[in-house]
């Protein structure tokens, strides 16, 4: 991921960036599909607007704002969403490559994680930002994202069977 | 280093799914075509639909309502000052149909003797004899009793025959 900081061409930025933006942008969506739909809104307008592709907790950031911005375009999307973020993670799964039961377990326990522990862990784990760029992308302090992310490991070290 | 390097690792080893590589080329096109709404495969965005803003009919029939009362009590404030002006204009005229003659006075109050005089055409003398009278005219309405009256000065210049006896 490294590289992509200094590459300027957009389909090598994004064919490493896209499995961890989608993944982010399923906090807020249903489907990949939606998923897939936000994440183009955001890179192109990320890109079309010549931001620094250093700057990755702009881009994730755009990726959240055109998230919440899509939940609310539609009122009975902005219901169907609510519900889904209420009802504590069944339908918002990130969604990953499963290799043994040992990592459907993993990510069962990540479905149970609270929405603000499990977005820090996401940008952390799968996107690579630092706890800088992520407070920068949640528009929190970097305290709190390191905060969030310590009782998000602590909470899936509890829910999992054996670690 | 710390207590959740084992969690972390094993977290690291999950692998999030590939986007499809139509989203790939979706991007593409939209980098490479104008700036506008990108195409969307499953959130297609509504058409614009005709929306009634109220808002400013609100505002516009207000506005329209209180310049109606504003010119209607005009009206009103012109209409209540009407007699004040009306006060300045003559009266109208009295119907003279209604009024009859009531009587005519005339009074001589001088007459003067000028002595002979003859005229070009004729040798015989005349005398003459001016005269200054007031006629006074009197008229009065039966019905209300209103009467008028006009008076003026007259004055009349007689040529009497003087018989040569």
């Amino acid at each position: 991921m490294e590289n992509v900081a200094t590459d300027e061409n957009w389909k090598i930025c994004f064919s490493q960036l896209a499995p961890g933006l989608v993944l982010f942008a399923r906090q807020w969506t249903r489907s990949a599909a939606d998923a897939e739909d936000v994440v183009q809104e955001a890179f192109v307008k990320f890109w079309r607007r010549n931001h620094d592709i250093k700057n990755r907790g702009l881009l994730y950031a755009t990726v959240r704002s055109v998230a919440i911005d899509l939940i609310r375009r539609d009122s009975r999307r902005e219901r169907r969403e609510a519900t889904a973020l209420s009802d504590s993670d069944q339908s918002v799964q990130p969604a990953f490559d499963f290799q043994d039961d040992s990592q459907r377990a993993l990510v069962a326990a990540l479905d149970l994680l609270p929405q603000e522990q499990r977005e820090v862990l996401t940008l952390k784990i799968w996107n690579e930002l630092t706890f800088a760029e992520i407070a920068s992308a949640l528009g929190i302090s970097q305290n709190t994202a390191a905060s969030r992310y310590r009782y998000a490991l602590a909470a899936l070290k509890k829910n999992l069977p054996s670690t | 280093m710390n207590d959740f390097s084992e969690l972390e690792d094993q977290l690291r080893k999950l692998r999030p799914a590939r986007p499809s590589a139509e989203l790939s080329t979706r991007i593409e096109s939209a980098l490479a075509g104008p700036e506008t709404s990108p195409a969307t495969a499953a959130v297609l965005r509504r058409e614009r639909r005709f929306h009634f803003k109220w808002l400013p009919l609100g505002f516009g029939l207000a506005a329209a309502t209180a310049l109606v009362l504003f010119a209607f009590v005009r009206l009103q404030q012109q209409g209540a000052r009407a007699p004040r002006t009306a006060s300045t204009t003559p009266p109208p005229a009295i119907s003279t149909a209604q009024l009859v003659p009531a009587g005519l006075t005339q009074v001589v109050y001088h007459t003067r003797d000028e002595g002979l005089r003859f005229r070009s055409n004729s040798e015989q003398p005349m005398r003459r004899l001016r005269s200054n009278t007031r006629e006074t005219l009197q008229w009065r309405n039966p019905k209300t009793g209103a009467t008028l009256r006009i008076s003026y000065p007259r004055e009349e210049v007689s040529l009497i025959p003087v018989s040569g006896q």
